[in-house]
């Protein structure tokens, strides 16, 4: 019970870190799923023992993730799903539930059943992120009334409380469900028996094509732009599978397109 | 109230003590929305014109006009090359790294995505305070337009790499029927095949307004029936 503890705390005080960057402040990006997930895999990884797993099940986790939220854009005044607090809780639950199993499969059970809770937990994270924004209205309306009384430090304690709003509030949340969640993802596991473990592992291989298809939906905008995409898929079909072949010669194409390109965007 | 916060040193420094710098305060509590990243612009060009206004030169509410104009356009501009293009980018180069199994990705990402934003954040106080509205002929010169048009190449290109090597699609079918030599190459056709099949359902069905995770569902449904027949492995 007590590294069970010990993990929510850490957890919790990521999470709230890291719920600071996705719309109250820094705005480095921290807070997307392909950062935010590595990142609580190495300190969970770190306090028990096991590096390496800890940070291959964040970066999986963080890319699959990356890419179901890929869509969701803070435009204007649209607040998206909680994408960092649901990777972090994803990676948490994941890790605590599965990394004392010694087979590979449970333990990608773990963190498929993990990843399909974090959707979840998105949702519940915008609603509470919902209400963290009602309080700060309030608490900019107090600043307003304080300054008219002639306070002139009250921009900075409110702009302060409403950073300490959403921290709190994140570390609260990630607290309780890491506390709550991790031992019912174990006897769910347990549960299950060998071939719907491998179902499992089948669905997460899948699961990026979802996001792929979002991408290429929002950045395909011709007809020009589509046979472009048509056409590099089938060359990078024969070609083999090469990170330092393919990221060069994809860039390159895509400027040479643009270069013969008419009109703007 | 953040935007006060911000610009509360230089209001101080413009505005004497008194009722002057309280009008000052008040006019710049009310409500402000853009892109964060092109904040900084508009805090430069409002300081600008509180000079200009403490000096008797503009009156008050060219002040507000002024910046809720400029917040629309900074806005527009930023929202549509940051969350539009430039941050989708990166995200694919990342995730390219990430499933090749790269344990630096996330360093890789935020390097790399912040390099703009930073660029423009701090840039973009001095560019506003010197050049006051003329700043978004300034920002016309950046070509953003074009920009996001060799992003969405670029990004489009980044895809056609992954969709056929990164989703995960064996069939037993093959191993059964086809000879060896062949088989590297038959591997790769089926799932590339397949992944393009794959992406382009789950495209029609973005397109048809499916919610995203309604679409993850359905699929995850339709694969533990493929996997129970024996389809999928």
């Amino acid at each position: 019970m007590n590294s069970l503890l010990t993990s929510a705390f850490i957890v919790a005080l990521i999470g709230g870190v890291v719920d600071l960057d996705s719309t109250a402040t820094w705005q480095f990006m921290i807070s997307q799923p392909i950062v935010a997930a590595p990142l609580t895999g190495l300190f969970l990884g770190l306090s028990a023992g096991d590096l390496g797993a800890g940070l291959k099940l964040g970066l999986i986790v963080g890319a699959i993730l990356q890419l179901v939220w890929i869509e969701q854009l803070p435009l204007g005044m649209n607040v998206p799903p909680d994408a960092a607090l649901s990777s972090v809780l994803s990676v948490a639950l994941g890790f605590l539930a599965g990394h004392q199993y010694a087979t590979y499969v449970e333990r990608e059970v773990c963190s498929t059943i993990a990843l399909l809770l974090s959707v979840a937990l998105g949702l519940l994270g915008r609603s509470l992120d919902m209400f963290v924004r009602r309080i700060n209205t309030s608490i900019s309306q107090w600043a307003e009334l304080r300054l008219e009384e002639g306070k002139t430090w009250a921009p900075a304690y409110g702009h302060a409380a409403g950073g300490v709003c959403t921290f709190t509030k994140a570390f609260l949340f990630c607290f309780l469900v890491v506390l709550i969640g991790v031992e019912p993802l174990r006897y769910f596991t347990e549960s299950l028996n060998f071939v719907q473990n491998t179902g499992f592992i089948v669905i997460q291989g899948l699961l990026p094509a979802v996001g792929f298809a979002v991408l290429a939906s929002m950045c395909i905008q011709s007809r020009r732009e589509f046979r472009f995409f048509l056409g590099g898929i089938a060359i990078f079909t024969v070609l083999p599978a090469s990170i330092w072949l393919g990221l060069p010669l994809a860039l390159v194409t895509g400027w040479v397109f643009t270069r013969s390109a008419n009109g703007a965007a | 109230m953040g935007f006060l916060y911000a610009i509360q040193p230089g209001l101080d420094q413009i505005h004497p003590d008194g009722p002057l710098r309280e009008a000052a305060y008040s006019r710049h509590l009310e409500y402000f929305n853009t892109n964060p990243y092109f904040s900084p612009i508009v805090m430069g060009v409002i300081l600008q014109l509180e000079e200009r206004f403490s000096r008797g030169e503009i009156a008050e509410d060219i002040i507000h006009d002024t910046k809720e104009g400029l917040m629309t356009a900074c806005a527009a501009v930023g929202d549509g090359f940051f969350w539009g293009a430039w941050r989708p980018f990166v995200a694919v180069v990342a995730l390219a790294l990430a499933f090749g199994n790269y344990l630096v990705t996330p360093i890789v990402f935020l390097v790399l995505y912040n390099i703009p934003p930073l660029y423009f954040r701090f840039r973009g106080v001095f560019w506003g305070y010197r050049l006051g509205t003329d700043v978004i002929r300034l920002l016309r010169r950046f070509q953003i337009q074009r920009a996001r048009l060799a992003l969405r190449y670029a990004t489009i290109a980044m895809l056609c790499y992954l969709i056929p090597n990164h989703v995960n699609l064996h069939t037993p079918v093959l191993i059964a029927n086809l000879p060896m030599e062949w088989f590297y190459i038959g591997e790769k056709l089926i799932q590339g095949l397949g992944a393009s099949v794959l992406v382009g359902l789950a495209a029609v069905g973005y397109r048809a307004k499916i919610d995203v995770l309604m679409i993850s569902f359905l699929l995850m449904l339709s694969a533990l029936v493929l996997y129970h027949w024996g389809i999928l492995i």
